[in-house]
């Protein structure tokens, strides 16, 4: 029986492991037909993209990258995990993002004061604007995809309105960058110097903090248990005691204040500002990242360096002479690959695993009848 | 065995991280020093030219770069290597296209776009050797040639011309993103239309704002803008919106008795807008070719500009194209103006 | 659940059972048979012709039609409509359909009238359409699943009638049930599945339910009856004037309970009779807090509950044995430990403070499984890979795990084999002994009349009347349950049919 038990275990994490491995494997066919299309050699596409991907200057711009993904993508999997389809993560870090920078720049506080009062600030803006989108679920229905995709185009609006000289933000030199007061040095994020290769964002720690809180939270505490009750099944949730409508208004509001973290390794390790060329359509790669990654912690984490390597060899591929949309290709199709990868395997696995559960249960009572007759 | 399962899987990712983490191996320029070494790189000048977002063929902004290169190439005999920018660009890929670039031998480095400011600087500092030509902003670097234009005073005699064009006494202003450089834009023409006939109404819209820079590459959003302008009433449109400003003119070609303004290059004589000709009053012409091919030149010359070259009306860094003729007639009010910025008499302003 | 070696001859003409418990394979084979499932292996001969099956059309080609356990049946069209709804190349819609309907249903006694809305329809009547609409698709083969689940005896025996009347017209009738009383009943022949295997064939006449059910288990027959009384005079739960009602989309308000009062002391079971529908599941959701009542008080042994949420109620003590296990009592993508926290999370042993003990949690769940003969292979399995069955003991494990003072039992025993059934029994009676009490909402009569201390009958969201389970017959209580009697139900000797023409 224990050793069934394993099989099964064995089984499911290769299961897991193949539906990426899958996933990756068709998008890379489908972009090397895409490159010959175009008239190139694939494999020397391929062949550049990892010399380049693995120099260690790029080793470090995919971290730094990924870092920000990872948080992006955790966030879009606490809602996902709760069946709740959080599109407002851009809305909510570019907000959070904003509105911390604000906070930073009027700071004078000494950096340890600073810094967590900035992150506190970013947190509890991204917190609060998806509040707005729980609770109109909660007390009239309103289905979140639908308001957090007005409450981004919101955000962009607040933001596009403060953001101007005279109102929260200042003229740059030049008269063409218009950015928030910049923080002071003693604000600025510990980073670690990698020589040539760069400057790594010390906010890679808090990523992994946060990817070891959403793994110990979700699947270790009562909380968690509930959360992931209410995403299998609300109607169980409900008859096993959650509150259904309790769980989804503080659920978002957690997606939230993860998603006011997305901005800060931006804001605290290399902008030091919010300016009007401040990166968004983050949120939407969380979404595929979370996707990527089944909502896993470790998964998620994977999802995002892949997707920071994707970016950088790309980026480089266009300076090879390759067009530049392969990567929206890659990208678009590893997404693809992986939704129908997973529903594939899925169920092929819960076929498995009955097909196992009733050849196990054939065999002991095979074994059981030979006793008897014995 | 569930745990220790999830367990190893954890070790493993640590690790795997920490191998990242260690930045291993050489950098991407040691490896492509060696590699660039041996393809040659052909002989003449090697220009490098790292667009903004809608790269060359985005008829305006873009394009007028490029044709100051192309004219460059062909006087000094080079080659140019062209990146462009994505709507979702972080400071990190913009240093890497200008890194690119200048570690792959590329001298000098031309970066279209105010958005590069930040990453020239930081990058000149890393390449003291290579020259780089920054368009509409401006960086302290010692080897940076920051090239901007009095966009300010090219609009306003764009207002002059779409003051004195309109039938209707109704105008309209189509900028991308409400940025300040668009902004620019904006004041001298609110402020030349006015100062040439009060009367006039101008209806001004931005198609994306802050920090979303699609507005200067969504020919269909400027469009619907255009569009919904004209049913306002308004019967001139200027558009200061990159590529997004071909819907617009698309959009005013429908509407009898209606003229667009372009921008940046003479639109009238882009080939990509030839069915629309006939309704482009003029273009506000930023001669960003002239700066790019005079700062190209500069450093073929082996005496490379730096510090800030400003392109205003008086050195014809900026005015209206008169291809088509249609604003011959009304050359003299024109001229008048002109003369007016030139010698002082007006002041135009830099921000609405 | 896979299936292998099943060999079974259905003859024309005559109606075919098909019993074994569940998990057996049943289900299974009727998809097969059915088209919506395809065999690994062997081959199904219609007339002497082999046949393969893609889809229910297929099947439906071959004259083979299905009436589901749960009708499929559209409540705002008529019963026209209803007929010819997918089925309009055969007949037209108008007419020419009338006429057919009413042909086949003169042909075989099933009394259905076309025009009627199908809401208007009780039950049995929903029961003969889905019928006609197979037939009327031109279906020389029956198959249907658990028809009597939904039926009062009464019922039951009209739709034996109609079974007996296809029969003599040529039809074949393959019928599937628990219930071994009407199986040998009606049946022909009787097939019997075991772990997927046919086990025999036998005729009814010369068997014995007991004989019947030891060939489906290997064990002996349980039976529900309780021997002693351990009713105490202590109330434990008190109901008062419930009354819930709610707006549907037209606006109209609609009463689902009214005026319920009634009082479960400890040691005691009150069981609660009534065909599906008549608002028994939403009295359990305003015991258990699901639901919010308009109107009346429930006290928990001393304490008012009446607006408490869910978890509070759990957290009291009141065990909860579902109606829909898959959607209120599983987590069928969860493994089965997971399953075993399930509404439990906040007691020990499933956490210590706000963490989870999952080794504690993982252990007792290994203890459910031992203790309540759960077949599986191992705590990590999902529940959706489990037979009905053995989902059901591991839902009664967990929920008899917590020293339940209260026990809201929802048909335990549905979908359970023979074997676990008696487990199941002697859970509920051994918990009762210790004072537990319980609320058993069932629609097996005899586990109703046999578990129970007290019984009442619900009918449209009111308690209509009482019996005393030791004296009391299933024909009696069907009567109540359909309307036709109420108030205190005493036990005649007359016939069941004279009671009722008494009750009007």
């Amino acid at each position: 029986m224990n050793k069934l038990t394993q099989r099964i275990d064995k089984e499911r994490l290769l299961l897991g492991i193949a539906a990426p491995l899958l996933a990756i494997v068709a998008a890379l066919v489908v972009t090397a037909l895409v490159i010959l299309a175009t008239g190139k050699n694939p494999g020397s596409a391929f062949s550049d993209m990892v010399t380049y991907g693995s120099a260690s200057d790029s080793q470090v711009y995919i971290l730094n990258k990924a870092t920000t993904y990872y948080l992006a993508g955790v966030s879009v999997a606490i809602g996902f995990r709760m069946n709740l389809f959080n599109i407002g993560v851009d809305g909510q870090y570019r907000i959070a993002a904003f509105f911390a920078a604000v906070l930073g720049g009027a700071l004078t506080t000494p950096g340890w004061i600073s810094i967590p009062l900035i992150i506190l600030c970013a947190m509890a803006t991204g917190a609060l604007w998806a509040a707005i989108a729980g609770v109109l679920k909660v007390t009239r229905g309103v289905s979140e995809v639908i308001s957090t995709i007005m409450l981004n185009s919101i955000a962009t609006a607040i933001i596009a309105y403060l953001l101007q000289p005279g109102k929260l933000a200042e003229l740059q030199s030049g008269g063409t960058v218009i950015s928030t007061k910049p923080l002071p040095s003693s604000s600025y994020f510990f980073q670690i110097n990698t020589g040539a290769a760069g400057e790594l964002w010390g906010f890679i720690v808090i990523a992994v903090v946060v990817g070891v809180a959403y793994w110990f939270v979700l699947g270790r505490t009562r909380f968690g248990f509930d959360l992931r009750t209410v995403g299998q099944s609300e109607s169980a949730a409900m008859a096993s005691g959650v509150s259904v409508k309790k769980m989804i208004a503080t659920s978002m509001v957690i997606s939230g204040a993860v998603a006011g973290l997305i901005g800060m390794p931006t804001l605290l390790n290399d902008s030091h500002q919010f300016s009007n060329d401040f990166p968004t359509g983050i949120g939407f790669t969380g979404i595929a990242i979370a996707l990527l990654g089944r909502n896993n912690p470790v998964g998620i984490a994977l999802g995002a360096l892949l997707w920071g390597f994707l970016e950088r060899t790309t980026n480089h591929l266009e300076f090879e002479g390759y067009d530049k949309e392969i990567l929206g290709v890659i990208q678009g199709v590893i997404v693809l690959c992986v939704v129908i990868a997973y529903e594939l395997v899925g169920r092929y696995g819960l076929r498995r695993q009955q097909q196992r559960v009733g050849a196990e249960l054939a065999a002991q009572a095979a074994t059981t009848q030979k006793q008897e007759v014995a | 065995m569930r745990r220790v399962a999830k367990l190893s899987a954890a070790c493993i990712a640590t690790a795997a991280l920490a191998l990242t983490a260690t930045a291993c191996g050489s950098t991407s320029s040691q490896n492509d020093s060696s590699s660039s070494a041996s393809s040659g790189g052909g002989k003449g000048i090697k220009i490098g030219l790292a667009y903004d977002v809608g790269g060359r063929g985005d008829r305006s902004f873009n394009d007028s770069a490029a044709r100051g290169a192309d004219k460059a190439v062909k006087e000094f005999n080079g080659s140019i290597k062209e990146l462009t920018a994505k709507p979702s660009d972080t400071e990190a890929d913009r240093e890497q296209r200008l890194t690119d670039l200048a570690s792959a031998g590329y001298n000098p480095i031309v970066a279209v776009g105010f958005s590069y400011a930040a990453s020239v600087d930081k990058v000149a500092k890393q390449f003291p050797k290579v020259n780089f030509g920054l368009i509409d902003s401006v960086a302290t670097s010692p080897n940076v040639d920051s090239i901007t234009f009095t966009e300010e005073q090219g609009s306003y005699l764009a207002g002059v011309a779409a003051a004195l064009k309109t039938k209707k006494d109704h105008v309209g202003f189509i900028g991308g993103v409400d940025v300040p450089l668009i902004k620019k834009f904006e004041a001298g023409y609110v402020q030349g239309v006015h100062d040439t006939n009060a009367k006039v109404k101008v209806d001004v819209q931005y198609l994306t704002h802050g920090s979303d820079t699609s507005g200067f590459s969504s020919p269909d959003k400027g469009k619907a803008a255009a569009q919904g302008m004209l049913d306002n009433g308004a019967d001139v449109i200027y558009s200061a919106a990159g590529s997004s400003g071909n819907g617009s003119i698309e959009a005013v070609h429908g509407a009898k008795g209606a003229w667009a303004i372009g921008v940046d290059s003479d639109q009238y004589n882009i080939p990509g807008l030839a069915a629309y000709k006939s309704s482009i009053l003029t273009s506000m012409v930023k001669n960003v070719d002239v700066g790019v091919y005079d700062f190209i030149k500069s450093v073929h010359d082996g005496k490379p500009l730096t510090g800030n070259q400003v392109y205003s009306l008086a050195k014809n860094g900026v005015g209206l194209a008169t291809s088509g003729g249609f604003i011959d007639d009304i050359k003299a009010q024109l001229d008048a103006a002109k003369k007016k910025i030139v010698d002082g008499t007006v002041k135009v302003k830099t921000a609405p | 659940m896979a299936n292998k070696d099943i060999d079974i001859t259905v003859r024309t003409g005559t109606v075919h059972a098909l019993c074994g418990e569940n998990g057996a394979g049943k289900s299974t084979l009727m998809k097969i048979l059915y088209g919506m499932q395809q065999p690994d292996e062997g081959t199904i001969t219609v007339n002497g012709e082999t046949v393969t099956f893609h889809n229910p059309a297929d099947a439906i080609a071959r004259g083979i039609g299905m009436v589901h356990q749960h009708f499929m049946l559209a409540d705002n069209l008529t019963v026209l409509e209803n007929v010819v709804l997918g089925a309009e190349k055969l007949y037209g819609i108008g007419a020419k359909a009338r006429t057919k309907i009413k042909e086949i249903s003169d042909a075989y006694g099933l009394n259905v009238r076309p025009d009627v809305l199908l809401e208007e329809l009780g039950v049995a009547d929903r029961q003969r359409v889905e019928i006609l609409k197979v037939l009327y698709r031109g279906a020389k083969t029956l198959i249907l699943d658990e028809p009597t689940a939904v039926l009062v005896p009464q019922e039951v025996d009209a739709l034996f009638d109609n079974l007996r009347e296809l029969k003599a017209e040529g039809l074949t009738v393959i019928f599937i049930s628990h219930k071994l009383g009407e199986v040998l009943s009606v049946a022909d022949e009787i097939t019997v599945i075991r772990r997927g295997t046919t086990v025999g064939t036998v005729e009814p006449a010369g068997t014995t339910p007991k004989q019947l059910a030891e060939l489906m288990v290997g064990s002996e027959l349980p039976t529900p009856e309780t021997q002693e009384s351990t009713v105490t005079d202590v109330p434990l739960l008190k109901i008062d004037g419930l009354h819930l009602s709610q707006t549907d989309l037209d606006g109209v308000e609609r009463v689902i309970l009214d005026a319920i009062s009634f009082t479960i002391h400890k040691g005691e079971v009150l069981g609660i009779a009534g065909v599906e529908g008549n608002g028994q599941s939403e009295l359990v959701e305003a015991i258990m807090g699901i639901r919010d009542p308009d109107a009346g008080v429930i006290t928990l042994d001393g304490t008012d509950i009446s607006h408490a949420p869910t978890r509070n109620r759990r957290e009291a003590g009141v065990g909860y044995i579902p109606e829909d296990r898959h959607r209120h009592g599983l987590l069928l993508e969860a493994p089965l430990w997971e399953n075993r926290i399930l509404g439990h999370v906040t007691e020990k042993p499933n956490s210590r403070g706000q963490l989870l003990d999952i080794k504690a949690a993982r252990t007792d769940t290994e203890r459910i499984i031992q203790a309540y003969d759960v077949r599986t292979p191992g705590i990590d399995v999902t529940a959706a890979s489990l037979s009905g069955g053995n989902q059901q003991k591991l839902i009664v494990g967990r929920e008899m795990s917590h020293a339940p003072k209260l026990l809201i039992a929802a048909h335990p025993t549905r979908g359970v084999d023979v074997g676990a059934q008696a487990a199941i029994w002697d859970h509920i009676r051994e918990a009762r002994r210790e004072g537990l009490a319980v609320l058993l909402i069932s629609a097996d009569l005899d586990e109703l009349i046999g578990l129970s201390d007290t019984l009442r009958v619900m009918y449209r969201g009111r308690l209509v009347a009482d019996a005393d389970p030791a004296t009391i017959t299933p024909e009696e209580l069907g009567s109540a349950m359909t309307g036709a009697a109420a108030g205190h139900l005493e036990h005649t000797e007359d016939s069941a049919e004279d009671h009722e023409d008494d009750a009007r």
